[in-house]
């Protein structure tokens, strides 16, 4: 088949704060250094800049200064200033408020922040840089020249349900760059298969995961000050589920309503979803949003695992930055400014290399070199064990974080043993010994009113999502045998409850039995499946450019 | 002055024509309509009968079958000629195809889909759907007139146009055509796999469910469809299946109606469907749970078995 080929020093796949800020510091660099040119790409899948971000948000502005010192005044959209922290545990009915903020979770001098907005304008001072942004472009897969990587093919457009090529068919297109910049977010596609045919996570601890929910809300003004960030442990999680719930308020009575839950829990019936109607009906939650409207809601994986899971993130012709790398700081619930961080690091690191003719993993590494004497290790060494330790509990994991403040994170066995979510969750008859559930109902469910609480459909509506209907499924189940026989018996289908999204279904089969049915064109691009599917079947492909979530506002 | 452009295929009114004359008439005219083809007396005469200024007709063998390049020549000489405040247009297929290039041409503004229109000041402000319809956003054009504005199907009534005491005078516009300047040459039209259905003109439409359980017992809401003289459609998860082609979905993936009669079989109403059927002037819902959301946007409700309800009703009607 005739492939176009466009070739560029740097590509940059994915345009996030991680992509957006190497793009950023490539310019800076070229302009304070001179020289030839480097002609850079940056590729998106999202239909617009921004439209498949999704965070709390919570920003330290610390790299944001680094690379835009001026952004005050060159109108960073950033929401709020934090001006008050709150932290309670909840039971089932009360709450009870931490005396003293535990200093992770100060955000005296962040920023709450829309992560669609703040790339927006971000992705704005790339442009006007005159950088190259492709939105609307998948990376299908990345192009290796002995092992070494040489860019990535876009994906096809104009493929049809059944794989046939519609009037409108468009091979995808090679792009070669010297440097290969991915980042492609939490469980980025291209990152997956990076590591693993590189065997860039060798000795490395298997990553963690968590899944946040989020729905933006427009309440009554005076209901919570802008500028206050609300955190929650507790209720409805159990002890031996790590997670919390969040608000922050933004100015106008714009709320982020969110809640965070690990993906390591041991139950298999448990699913996020309901967890998170429960949280909004709590009356803390339920008090601030009562009478006011949802509007968006959207959801996202997030790497947990910290320092001790993060993979090799150089090869030859090849870095990996931000969360498609699990630069993220699960203690202070924050992972944007070391997104921006690693992404500039990455841009240094890549423009030296091009400009001393070598790419290869040897000069590479000084990526490697100066993320460990930078504020990103400083951040992340500390509390390399606290995800993993709340996989003995709440308490313990409580216990082990007070300790890692005065400890530095040291801890008897380092990094301490953690399993990979999907190995952690139990079967159903090991978890339900009393009794089995049945598998299409669920555990404990949430009183749907569709004004305070909605059903996952509904939800998914509001998060915008679209794609283009008449194209292969995008989520690839590789043995749909296995959900009908083995995983109804064992686990009870979970996919049906960890996806935040109503894209996989059991429905009746017409022979007595059920099968598995993939809503391809609800999904949000959240990952969580790849992540957490108990026989690893599932692999999330990116569907045709374009298609996926509208997250304004979030 | 408005003028409203008419849609007419081989002779035939389309009746979204008949809704931009009664959002015309509604944004407070005078109307006149346009009607352009070869050989349209007969749709002048009918559009005649709303009540309007004048009729015009521009009748030229080259618009003998519809192309963009025809449409776009003609409708630019036109409205330069008759200087209207506002042209208006049914937001169909077709006035998606030419609208852009024709506003495009005379460099004016073009509001699309809109669902209602309103004057304010000394102009007029649309309300156009945005994020898939949960949000309907007013906006303004700028610019110098004529703005052009589509609006959506649905978003007013074709019963609530006007008609006039008299028959509206008919005239026929001097506009010279220029058949060499149209570039397209149109094929026959055909319809892609069989069966690409409007479901955007049917006046009754018998819409299907999960609640209808087996494709087998689409037979029956076959038979209510064709006793009532609806089209038949459905929700998202009976085109999945295959059970239905795609062509007949309603939705936010698939197509917005609003017939006269909608009834509901075994649908419970999320909101994806929702957006695509709540213009509906009647629906009516016939589901087993009692708590489905369709109830709450339904005019008539039946909280039972549709396979007992619906052979009933079938029975009723063919009394």
């Amino acid at each position: 088949m005739e492939r176009e080929t466009l070739e560029v020093d740097v590509l940059i796949v994915g345009g996030g704060p991680a992509g957006m800020s190497a793009a950023l510091r490539l310019s800076q660099l070229q302009k304070q250094k001179g020289g030839e040119a480097l002609a850079i790409a940056v590729l998106e899948k999202a239909r617009e800049v921004g439209a498949h971000m999704l965070s709390g948000a919570v920003l330290d502005p610390s790299a944001l200064r680094l690379l835009v010192p001026d952004f005050q005044a060159r109108g960073a959209p950033l929401a709020s200033e934090v001006r008050k922290d709150e932290v309670y545990f909840l039971t089932r009915s009360s709450k009870l408020r931490f005396p003293i903020t535990p200093p992770p979770l100060q955000n005296h001098g962040n920023y709450i922040i829309s992560l669609n907005r703040f790339v927006k304008w971000l992705g704005g001072l790339v442009e006007a840089e005159g950088t190259d942004v492709f939105t609307g472009f998948s990376a299908s897969e990345v192009l290796y020249e002995n092992d070494g990587v040489v860019g990535i093919r876009t994906g096809d457009r104009g493929i049809g349900k059944h794989g046939e090529k519609k009037s409108n068919f468009e091979a995808g297109v090679d792009i070669r760059a010297k440097v290969t910049i991915l980042a492609d977010g939490v469980r980025g596609n291209l990152t997956k298969a990076v590591v693993r045919r590189l065997a860039l996570d060798a000795g490395r601890a298997p990553q963690l995961y968590a899944i946040g929910i989020k729905e933006l809300w427009e309440v009554p003004k005076d209901r919570l000050a802008a500028g206050t960030v609300l955190h929650t442990m507790g209720f409805p999680l159990r002890m031996e589920e790590f997670g919390g719930g969040f608000i922050y308020a933004m100015p106008d009575g714009v709320l982020s309503v969110g809640f965070v839950t690990g993906l390591d829990y041991r139950d298999p019936m448990f699913d996020p979803h309901v967890r998170f109607q429960h949280f909004k009906r709590h009356p803390l939650v339920a008090a601030v949003l009562e009478g006011g409207q949802m509007v968006r809601y959207g959801a996202k994986a997030l790497p947990e695992g910290g320092w001790h899971t993060i993979p090799r993130v150089y090869a030859d012709g090849l870095l990996i930055a931000g969360d498609a790398g699990g630069f993220l700081n699960s203690m202070r619930l924050k992972g944007v400014h070391l997104a921006m961080r690693t992404g500039m690091l990455a841009a240094e690191t890549a423009f030296e290399a091009i400009r001393a003719g070598d790419t290869s993993a040897a000069r590479l590494r000084a990526y490697e070199v100066a993320i460990g004497a930078s504020d990103v290790r400083r951040e992340l060494y500390p509390v390399r064990n606290v995800h993993q330790s709340f996989s003995y509990g709440l308490i313990p994991g409580l216990l082990y974080s007070g300790l890692s403040l005065v400890s530095g994170g040291w801890w008897i066995r380092d990094p301490m043993p953690a399993h990979a979510g999907y190995e952690r969750v139990a079967r159903i008859a090991e978890y339900y010994r009393e009794g089995r559930p049945d598998p299409d109902s669920t555990v404990n469910p949430a009183k749907i009113d569709r004004r305070l609480t909605f059903d996952r459909l509904t939800n998914v509506h509001y998060s915008g999502t679209r794609h283009a209907e008449d194209q292969p499924s995008h989520l690839l189940v590789y043995d749909t045998d296995i959900c009908r026989t083995r995983c109804r018996e064992e686990y009870g289908n979970p996919c049906t409850r960890f996806c935040p999204a109503n894209v996989y279904e059991m429905v009746d089969g017409g022979d007595g039995t059920k099968r598995l049915q993939i809503n391809a064109s609800n999904c949000v691009h959240c990952k969580t499946c790849d992540i957490m599917d108990p026989y690893q079947i599932i692999d999330w492909v990116p569907p045709e450019g374009g298609g996926g979530p509208q997250y304004e506002g979030m | 002055m408005i003028l409203v452009i008419a849609e007419q295929r081989d002779g035939q009114l389309n009746r979204a024509t008949w809704e931009t004359v009664a959002a015309a008439q509604q944004a407070g005219g005078p109307v006149k309509v346009v009607v352009l083809g070869s050989g349209v007396e007969s749709v002048a005469t009918d559009v005649a009968a709303a009540d309007a200024a004048e009729v015009i007709v521009v009748d030229a063998a080259p618009l003998g079958q519809y192309t963009a390049d025809g449409y776009v020549q003609a409708l630019a000489a036109l409205i330069q000629q008759e200087n209207p405040a506002l042209v208006f247009l049914p937001h169909t297929y077709q006035t998606r195809d030419f609208a852009p290039a024709l506003a495009a041409r005379l460099g004016r503004a073009l509001v699309t889909d809109a669902t209602a229109v309103r004057k304010q000041d000394d102009g007029f402000v649309y309300t156009r759907p945005v994020f898939q319809g949960k949000l309907g956003a007013d906006v303004a054009a700028n610019g110098p007139t004529p703005h052009l504005v589509t609006f959506q199907i649905g978003s007013y009534r074709a019963d609530a146009a006007a008609r006039g005491a008299s028959p509206a005078a008919v005239r026929r516009a001097d506009i010279a055509i220029d058949a060499g300047a149209i570039r397209q040459k149109p094929e026959a039209p055909f319809k892609e796999a069989k069966q690409a259905v409007d479901l955007s003109q049917a006046e009754r439409i018998v819409a299907v469910g999960r609640g209808i359980k087996s494709q087998d017992n689409l037979k029956l809401a076959e038979q209510l469809a064709q006793a009532l003289g609806a089209e038949i459609a459905a929700s998202r998860p009976i085109c999945d299946a295959g059970w239905l082609p795609m062509d007949r979905q309603i939705g936010s993936s698939g197509q917005t109606v609003a017939p006269k009669l909608y009834i509901a079989l075994g649908i419970s109403g999320a909101i994806q469907h929702l957006v695509g059927m709540k213009g509906s002037r009647t629906i009516v819902a016939i589901n087993k749970d009692a708590e489905a959301p369709i109830f709450e946007i339904a005019d008539y409700g039946i909280a039972g078995d549709l396979f007992e309800i619906v052979p009933a009703m079938i029975a009723e009607l063919q009394k």
